[in-house]
């Protein structure tokens, strides 16, 4: 009778450890998203800001270009709002509304490299069934993911900066502690993270984007002339170029 | 009645199919899903040794999880999910008898065509039935069983899907004591998965 009880204990608790035990889960990002956020925004006085309009936005996934995600725009916008470098954000496909004044055009390009470790993962869910899930807390499966975002302001005057801010993370996980909201979370963190590296980068040069930091370039309108060519000679009245046909000794 | 009631399922699918939402599962790492699978199982006598013409419906809940995200680029491209599944077996013939089992399972889908997604499934692990001892057979209650099949899981909605497949079944104790012929047997099922 007491080995008996003592039989289902011993399989209640392993039954409760396998299940407690392997539901955890744990992100790294590399650098990490905190603490940085508030060193990003900046006081310049509303008369000193410009606009910023968003002229490309490229995205890349593993290599490959993707579709433009309208979400991912947003988020990198909102990034850009947080610092008040800028008066007003202009999004694809808009222009600012009287023409002339004094913009900076943003050329973005956002490339994501996920590595599921798909293969790792199968042999591993294997050797777990196999256990019969036993092995499940001991057992851990991975998920990485990086973002790296550049991002390029011409400002009005045609000078060109680049910034570059890259941030990479790995979701650590037990097998029932599994579920797409990690990805979510890992893919959120990473992108922050990457995201504060670049407005910190950006926001150094904050004079740089000040209206008074350099005049309108000259738009004085010029007048170009535009002449109707003479016609080309015939080809017979080419000059007769001698051409040597005797053989090469 | 059960011709019936699998037309009126039937039905009931193909309406939920024209009122939903169109777009494509997304079935990514993470994703669970919850099954119930209904068969019936059908004898394969492999050897002269095997008279035993054991037959009876099975049901079969399960759960799996999706350990990939899908795999190549060709009409393979796939995803790897585990999980475990009850087996229960109501033995008809030759004595009416019962048998539980529990088996972790592996399968690979196949997502190239979108919401039509065939897969292929093998599981294994312990299963005890009152049947064992009383045929020529199996001479244990205690025995194993392993499973390998095919399916198709057609998605009504991007979060559930209606299967459809086939598996062989076989029993046995795994030579624990003897004799130990094994069972053998066909199992068409089909059923309803729900994805979150």
């Amino acid at each position: 009778m007491m080995l008996h009880l003592f039989r289902w204990t011993l399989l209640g608790m392993v039954g409760i450890a396998t299940t407690t035990l392997g539901c955890t889960r744990w992100i790294d990002v590399i650098p990490s998203s905190t603490g940085q956020q508030e060193s990003a925004a900046q006081s310049i006085p509303s008369d000193e800001r410009v606009p910023l309009v968003m002229d490309t936005f490229r995205m890349q996934q593993n290599g490959a270009p993707q579709n433009p995600s309208s979400e991912v725009e947003r988020r990198i916008l909102n990034t850009v709002q947080e610092t008040r470098l800028f008066s007003t954000l202009i999004p694809l496909g808009g222009s600012p509304s009287s023409p002339g004044e004094k913009v900076v055009v943003a050329r973005i390009t956002f490339d994501e490299t996920i590595d599921p470790h798909s293969g790792t993962s199968a042999w591993k869910g294997f050797v777990i069934g196999a256990s019969l899930f036993l092995l499940s807390p001991v057992i851990e499966l991975d998920y990485d993911y990086a973002a790296q975002a550049s991002l390029e302001l011409e400002r009005w005057d045609g000078q060109v900066k680049r910034y570059a801010a890259r941030s990479a993370g790995t979701v650590h996980y037990n097998l029932f502690g599994a579920t797409p909201i990690m990805i979510d979370e890992l893919k959120g963190q990473v992108t922050e993270a990457c995201l504060n590296e670049l407005m910190t980068q950006l926001v150094l040069d904050t004079n740089l984007y000040m209206a008074s930091s350099a005049p309108l370039p000259d738009t004085t309108l010029r007048t170009v002339t535009v002449k109707a060519r003479k016609p080309e000679a015939a080809p017979s009245a080419l000059p007769i170029i001698p051409v040597s046909t005797a053989p090469v000794p | 009645m059960s011709f019936r009631f699998v037309l009126i399922v039937l039905m009931s699918a193909l309406a939920v199919n024209a009122q939903a939402a169109e777009g494509s599962p997304t079935i990514t790492v993470g994703t669970q899903e919850v099954g119930l699978t209904a068969g019936y199982m059908l004898p394969h006598r492999l050897t002269a040794d095997h008279t035993t013409k054991q037959q009876g419906p099975a049901l079969m809940p399960s759960w799996m999880m999706t350990l990939t995200n899908p795999l190549g680029d060709s009409r393979l491209r796939g995803q790897v999910s585990i999980g475990a599944e009850m087996v229960y077996i109501q033995f008809r013939e030759p004595i009416l008898t019962h048998g539980v089992g529990f088996t972790p399972k592996i399968k690979y889908t196949f997502v190239a065509l979108d919401r039509i997604r065939p897969y292929a499934e093998f599981a294994g692990g312990p299963f005890w039935t009152d049947l064992g001892g009383r045929i020529p057979e199996e001479s244990t209650q205690f025995n194993f069983v392993l499973t390998a099949g095919v399916g198709v899981s057609w998605f009504i909605t991007p979060q559930t899907s209606f299967n459809v497949g086939y598996r062989f079944h076989h029993i046995s104790n795994a030579g624990t004591r003897y004799p130990n012929l094994g069972l053998n047997a066909s199992l068409p099922f089909g059923g309803f998965s729900f994805y979150f």
